[in-house]
């Protein structure tokens, strides 16, 4: 038995519903960017897997993008961060059920 | 050890650094395996012989992103879970379904069959040019535009967050003064 790219994809399409379970079922909004993070990772799992078993591995194409993703998660990453950090000077508390200012009560 | 064997020891690791992740009550040990599932992806990059980006991996999201939602966490309460605080959102159990049926959905296309391309270069071909020299010929020549833009893009969120996170700071001080 040899490693396939459906061993890949499997394992992607496993850890980015584990993120996606995060995101959707934690209350806390830390956790919900580390699950965001584990999606992003899945899906750079995915490039490089693509790139790996695909044709033309010499374009480079999937190490490539993954670096951009990297970049842009990374950004995503501070951002998020430093919004949450807002967040909790405002409202002391970065539960994501206590941010109803907006909701009707 | 052969490298099948390698992968389903380093998905066992990512997976279950993954569910730790986002289940464990104590934030603090959530980010811990956090760091252990960027390390099992790092294998893997590793694996799928892209070792530039395994690299990067665990420089980018072991080293900074962790270190930072570490920070994130010390700046914020509630870390040790000890209360017995329901971690879960409402309609956390939707939350759940959703993300089963994505999978279901996600699994569709990936369990069909895949038309076999000749991949003329195979493992061991790849395997003796490394990707980096490559990498960064790419990354001046066609992509150069790509780069600064995202070089861009990294000092806009610097400025960004250091703004979004002080901004607090200095209404309160200003409304301290009147």
């Amino acid at each position: 038995m040899t490693l396939t790219l459906h061993h890949f994809l499997i394992l992607a399409s496993i850890l980015f519903c584990i993120g996606l379970l995060g995101a959707l079922s934690r209350r806390n909004a830390i956790v919900v960017l580390f699950s965001v993070e584990i999606m992003l990772n899945a899906a750079n799992l995915n490039f490089i897997a693509f790139w790996r078993f695909g044709n033309n591995p010499e374009l480079l194409h999937g190490p490539l993008f993954t670096l951009f993703t990297i970049a842009v998660a990374a950004a995503e990453v501070a951002l998020g961060l430093a919004l949450v950090i807002a967040v909790y000077r405002h409202f002391r508390s970065v539960d994501l059920e206590s941010l109803n200012t907006l909701k009707e009560e | 050890m052969n490298e099948v064997t390698a992968f389903w020891i380093l998905a066992a690791i990512a997976v279950i650094g993954a569910l730790f992740a986002v289940r464990k009550r104590n934030l603090v040990h959530g980010v811990f395996s956090l760091l252990v599932f960027f390390g099992g992806l790092a294998g893997l990059f590793l694996l799928l012989l892209a070792e530039f980006i395994a690299v990067v991996q665990i420089l980018v999201y072991a080293g900074a992103v962790g270190i930072l939602i570490l920070f994130a966490i010390m700046l914020t309460d509630r870390v040790t879970g000890k209360d017995a605080f329901r971690i879960t959102s409402r309609g956390s159990f939707w939350g759940g379904i959703i993300a089963v049926s994505v999978f279901l959905v996600l699994l569709l296309p990936t369990i069909q069959e895949i038309p076999q391309v000749d991949n003329p270069s195979n493992s061991a071909e790849i395997a003796k040019q490394s990707t980096v020299k490559a990498l960064g010929k790419k990354l001046i020549h066609p992509y150069v535009i790509t780069l600064e833009i995202l070089a861009l893009l990294l000092t806009a969120a610097l400025i960004g967050a250091v703004t979004a996170a002080q901004g607090g700071r200095t209404t309160e001080k200003k409304m301290s003064i009147e």
